[in-house]
């Protein structure tokens, strides 16, 4: 299955009206460059089209859309979508977005087990005192009545990994009609999970693909009733005073460790947290707090990612990110800049390795800061980027704060409740655990239900 | 000069001339003693005489291009002086004003009438019924397009119905990234056409692919053009293929839609050749050979392949005007011309796409 492939792929729009073919089509190119797909890229007035149509749309019943997302999910993990078998779909992904591939198949896998599971997750964001139905006999005493805050919902998706594929979903599971804008570094998940969806019942008005080129990116959000969009500091200032715009942005999750334990026996953790699933998540450690001397264990962490070889991502021992040269040298730059006046551990001389197609591994690199609150442990990036810093229990909770995860590797109980408390960090993971575990039925930032559903009292005689 | 020399300048309407005798008779025109003073006086620091060197319509890449000169001409000395006296303008235009002060241009009676009744013509190709009353959402004021409008509409419809529209408020608040008050502006405009859609027999739509893209939005306005509109021509910025394909076969599927490739420079706008199918861009025909077009390598000025990309070079040659070797800031495809038309056609015009910035590299989506 690792054989080149030259064919090009076309991936279509899904409107309402099914799948469209535009005129304007954008080369969807791997990381050494070669075409692997033609993305349809829509105008504006497609998209208002869509929209409005699924504005009109029906919503399928409970029982049944969860029905359909399980057979989706069968689907996608193991049927013929728009041409690819998932060996095909895995290969293109990798070559494509330079993720491992081995990454790719073990997240189509938590991709399709967490669609089996979508009606179990959003369960768990309802208040325990809210019933789903109006007519719930709880109502003729008065009760809360859990309801959607609108009907359509669209999301600008995330290019650097298929796993935020997996949270979508779930707005239909609870009734939505969704839209989705696929990021041009990837689009093949989420055509496919699109594909997947409409073959396993749901209509063309009520999950939609909306390629778009970035002028007509907002017609989505200004079609839709609510919104989700993944990016950097500069989406996410965008859209702050925007209330019907979720955003996902950096992950910044850190990892400390107290005085009191061993990171010997943690290492395995660290290393994984930091270069797991290819080190390109917003799961993935950006920075490592250690109260004590970080030296010795910025020494083992070097040494470990030292060890991993540099491989094309359709390998299947591949394990580091792969990005185009321009990209990854790019990326290298960057990373020397910030890290001026840093000790440098891995990657000190510059982290990517030239493959000789044109693509480039992004190896990882380790930085030791001076202080706890160095500016650089914020600096997240799209390879295994690790900042490791000193901490003490005077610099406490400021350094550790806006963390999508923290892993507190401590026995000090209090300290954990104040990282629990803290509003800025989204989930604390006490102990051995790495940065990237998930669950169906945990929150990931948040439950996305909490954004889409409210209560609304009902009462009846 | 004799009066023979300049004649083909005055065919009548309906009688095309031969380019090249055009060309002759231009230059005679404007660089004898019935020419503009701008014209007379730029002559003196040409390197060649236009009277004797120009020949051919081939030769009129040998002008420079004087087009930002319009900028802070006084426009009275773009009147040729055959004109006499009393020339009958009617009016003075301005260039959208895009790139810093907008350029000038004087539209006298003669011209406009031959414009006219050539687009008329290409309307009725189109299929446009005649006699019925227009709506326009086109800028107004000093940009030529309100007044091709307002002639049109009398000349090949009966009404013409029109709003303000300053396009120069709307590229400063797009630039100034005041995005929500320029949507605030187009919602205004579209709502004034509202009043005007639902009490009168609009038969004629004129309007900006942005402004009709806004109309598609609204359900209820979407209804009424279907009710009473009949022809849709557009113009102004362009329509991609997609959205062209989508209104000719979903949301106003019968009615006409023809397009209009316009220029401030070129004292009117190219016509959409009619007959194009629905699933293709649109190719536009200028009035040949008074306007003519050529798709150019910007760096060479040479004519790129017929299928390739370049910029629209355009050249006006007319009794009332002169202005050769005028570099658009539009790219197109250059197209072959419709038999016996001189220059090219052009199709795919601008369109630069930009997907998302390339350069913000941190953070991980």
């Amino acid at each position: 299955m690792n054989a080149p492939r030259s064919d090009v792929v076309p991936l279509d729009a899904l409107g309402a009206r099914g799948p469209y073919r535009a005129h304007n089509r954008l080369a969807v190119t791997d990381v050494a460059g070669q075409e692997s797909a033609e993305l349809s890229l829509v105008p504006p007035l497609f998209v208002d089209q869509t929209m409005k149509a699924m504005h009109r749309a029906a919503t399928p019943a409970p029982d049944e859309r969860i029905g359909m997302i399980g057979r989706a999910a069968e689907l996608f993990a193991t049927a013929t979508l728009n041409g690819l078998t998932p060996d095909a779909y895995a290969y293109r992904v990798s070559r494509v977005g330079g993720t491992p591939i081995s990454v790719v198949q073990a997240t189509a896998t938590a991709i399709a087990a967490r669609l089996r599971k979508a009606h179990y997750s959003v369960e768990h964001a309802r208040p325990t005192g809210a019933v789903h139905r109006w007519d719930d006999p709880l109502t003729r005493t008065g009760r809360a009545v859990w309801v959607r805050s609108g009907n359509v919902f669209a999301v600008h998706a995330a290019g650097n990994h298929p796993g935020p594929h997996s949270l979508w979903p779930e707005a239909l599971a609870l009734g939505y009609r969704v839209a989705v804008r696929p990021s041009r570094r990837e689009p093949f998940t989420p055509h496919r999970l699109v594909t997947a969806l409409r073959a396993a019942g749901f209509g063309d008005d009520q999950v939609a693909l909306l390629p778009t080129d970035h002028t007509t990116a907002d017609a989505l959000l200004r079609g839709a009733d609510l919104g989700l969009v993944y990016g950097g500091e500069d989406v996410v200032r965008k859209y702050a005073s925007d209330p019907s715009v979720l955003t996902q942005g950096p992950g910044r999750s850190k990892i400390l460790l107290t005085r009191e334990v061993d990171w010997r026996e943690h290492l395995d953790t660290i290393v994984d947290s930091v270069s797991g699933h290819g080190g390109t998540g917003c799961v993935n450690t950006t920075a490592l707090f250690v109260e004590g001397d970080p030296a010795p264990l910025c020494a083992a962490l070097a040494e470990r990612l030292a060890a991993v070889p540099s491989l094309p991502p359709e390998d299947p021992a591949a394990a580091f990110p792969v990005q185009p040269l321009a990209t990854a040298k790019a990326l290298e730059a960057h990373l020397l800049h910030q890290a001026s006046g840093t000790r440098p551990w891995l990657g000190g001389e510059g982290m990517l390795d030239e493959l000789g197609d044109g693509s480039a591994v992004l190896r990882a690199a380790v930085h030791q800061l001076d202080r706890p609150d160095a500016p650089q442990a914020a600096v997240e990036l799209p390879f295994p980027c690790v900042w490791v810093a000193p901490w003490t229990r005077e610099a406490g909770l400021p350094p550790l704060r806006n963390s999508l995860v923290l892993t507190a590797v401590t026995h000090d109980d209090r300290l954990v409740a104040e990282l629990v408390e803290e509003p800025s960090i989204s989930n604390v993971y006490v102990g051995n655990h790495r940065t990237y575990w998930m669950e169906s039925g945990l929150p990931h930032d948040g439950y996305l239900a909490e954004f889409l559903m409210r209560c609304k009292s009902v009462i009846r005689d | 000069m004799s009066r023979a020399a300049t004649e083909v300048l005055d065919l009548p309407l309906d009688i095309p001339p031969e380019p090249d005798e055009l060309i002759r008779a231009a230059m005679a025109w404007h660089f004898g003693p019935t020419g503009s003073p701008f014209w007379l006086e730029r002559a003196k620091s040409l390197p060649f005489d236009p009277l004797t060197d120009i020949r051919t319509h081939d030769d009129l890449t040998l002008f420079p291009n004087v087009a930002a000169e319009l900028r802070d001409v006084r426009t009275q000395d773009l009147i040729p002086r055959g004109y006499g006296q009393t020339p009958d303008v009617v009016g003075v235009f301005e260039s959208g004003g895009t790139t810093g002060a907008p350029k000038r241009v004087v539209l006298l009676r003669d011209w406009l009438e031959r414009m006219l009744h050539w687009s008329n013509l290409n309307l009725d190709a189109h299929g446009f019924e005649r006699g019925v009353d227009w709506l326009g959402l086109v800028p107004s004021g000093p940009h030529i397009v309100g007044e091709y409008f307002r002639r049109s509409a009398a000349t090949h419809g009966r009404h013409g119905f029109t709003l303000d529209l300053d396009p120069r408020w709307v590229k400063k608040l797009i630039a100034a990234g005041r995005r929500a008050d320029a949507d605030a502006y187009a919602e205004h405009l579209v709502d004034q056409a509202a009043f005007v859609l639902r009490t009168q027999d609009i038969g004629v739509l004129t309007i900006t692919p942005p402004l009709l893209e806004r109309i598609a939005r609204r359900d209820d306005l979407t209804e009424l053009v279907n009710e009473k509109v009949r022809a849709i021509r557009w113009g102004g910025t362009q329509l991609d293929p997609d959205s062209r394909y989508l209104y000719k076969t979903e949301i106003f599927p019968d009615v006409v839609l023809c397009g209009n490739y316009g220029s401030t420079m070129i004292l009117g706008f190219a016509g959409e050749r009619p007959g194009l199918p629905d699933d293709a861009g649109c190719v536009f025909d200028p009035y040949s050979p008074y306007v003519t077009f050529s798709v150019v390598n910007p760096e060479t000025l040479r004519p790129v392949g017929y299928g390739d990309r370049g910029r629209v070079l355009v050249h006006h040659v007319s009794k009332s005007f002169f202005l050769p070797n005028n570099l658009e800031r539009d790219t197109a495809t250059r197209i072959e011309p419709l038999a016996g038309h001189t220059g090219d056609a052009v199709a795919d015009i601008a369109a630069v796409t930009t997907f998302e910035n390339e350069n913000v590299i941190e953070g991980v989506y």
